[in-house]
């Protein structure tokens, strides 16, 4: 894995994670505001936002920790 | 006597130009707002300074096509297009083997990027993402650079009820255009991933395989094995609908990394034009320039980014 690959993927996570808990919470807010279930599915959002966050974060950077635990992190 | 030069001037010259610098910023300072909250109002004429800037976040209509409204920041992106295309009929009209600068230069940018498309997603698949990534680039590059064209913005028209309305406008500070730009990323990275894994691509966000499975062991009479099957079975539905949701905010993300940097600094500029005006906003405009490099950097490097993991089989996505 060459450099620029790792510099790339480091840049796209801090954006991804605030876009995946803002539209996660959005999406609960509105839903709530459609179905009158306040607040449940703005906090439902909120932790599914976070489960994304984390999951889609830690499929970036696997290859980067693989490569770190092999010794050859370049 | 060989006169000495600095910077290419000689150096009464560049301490006159000098001067005048420091004398502008010490004008600016003093007639903008920061300078009258100081020292009060001095006297100096008005148009030295600049009226408070009134910044629109959705971009306005400049005048109707056929029925259509047109905004000014598609007639940014169509400017933008029009110098893409002329540029490249006249570089690649007379190509020579000795290039001239601007040939050149081009071939620097290009071969600079292709490298990076090979090296990142390797030999083959480099060559085929190269087009796709390296218009990205070349898009939201000259869209920065252009709304950085000193005038770009100040060009008034007679808006629908007669206000004045802005002519041009960066495309990249109106939301439409990133989001445009970051569907077509989405679309591509599912086309590339599609062609070259066929069916087994969508695999990665509906693997419900196992959780079948294990309702069949569970049928047949296996509870032990069923049971856990279908935890894990659960797991990987649950793990495909996160793969598919984060490939959803990928666009999002994509869409509002572009226009925050871009609509950021398009503020940034007028801002710092109104506090104190005329030479005080250059530095930012060296600043802005880095900036709409670096976000064609990043828009399209992750673009390629994740194309490559697209196409990549399971486990071996290192590239």
């Amino acid at each position: 894995m060459s450099r620029w690959t790792a510099a790339l993927r480091l840049v796209g996570v801090g954006f991804f994670i605030g876009s995946s808990i803002v539209l996660g919470v959005v999406a609960g807010l509105w839903l709530d505001s459609r179905l009158n279930t306040s607040p449940a599915l703005a906090i439902a959002g909120l932790l599914l936002g976070i489960v994304v966050a984390f999951y889609g974060v830690y499929r970036m950077l696997i290859p980067l920790l693989k490569n770190r635990k092999n010794g050859e992190g370049d | 006597m060989a006169k000495r030069r600095v910077l290419g001037m000689p150096r009464p010259l560049l301490a006159g130009v000098l001067f005048f610098i420091v004398f502008l910023l010490v004008v600016g300072f003093l007639v903008g707002p920061l300078g009258k909250n100081m020292f009060g109002d001095l006297g100096l004429p008005a148009w030295l300074s600049l009226p408070h800037p009134e910044f629109q976040l959705p971009a306005e209509t400049a005048f109707h096509l056929f029925g259509f409204p047109v905004a000014n920041s598609i007639i940014g992106a169509w400017i933008t297009m029009a110098v893409l295309i002329c540029l490249s009929y006249v570089i690649t009209r007379r190509m020579k083997i000795i290039p001239g600068r601007l040939q050149s230069a081009f071939e620097l940018l290009l071969g600079w990027l292709y490298d990076l498309c090979r090296r990142v997603a390797g030999e083959e698949n480099g060559r085929r993402f190269f087009p796709v990534v390296a218009t990205i680039f070349l898009f939201v590059a000259f869209n920065a650079w252009l709304s950085l064209i000193p005038g770009f913005g100040s060009i008034l028209v007679a808006g629908a009820e007669g206000e004045p309305v802005h002519l041009l406008r960066g495309a990249n500070t109106d939301i439409n255009m990133p989001l445009a730009l970051a569907l077509v990323s989405f679309v591509f990275v599912e086309y590339f991933g599609l062609k070259s894994l066929g069916l087994r691509y969508l695999g990665k966000f509906f693997n419900a395989g196992q959780f079948f499975q294990s309702l069949g062991h569970m049928v047949r009479g296996r509870l032990r094995a069923g049971l856990g099957g279908l935890f894990t079975g659960f797991i990987h539905i649950f793990v495909g609908l996160l793969e598919a949701l984060s490939e959803m905010v990928r666009i999002v993300s994509f869409t509002f990394r572009l226009f925050g940097n871009m609509t950021a600094g398009e503020i940034l500029l007028l801002i710092a034009a109104f506090l104190i005006p005329w030479v005080f906003a250059l530095p930012f405009y060296g600043l802005e320039l880095l900036v709409g490099f670096v976000q064609a950097l990043i828009f399209s490097g992750l673009t390629l980014v994740f194309l490559t993991l697209a196409v990549a089989h399971h486990g071996e996505e290192s590239a």
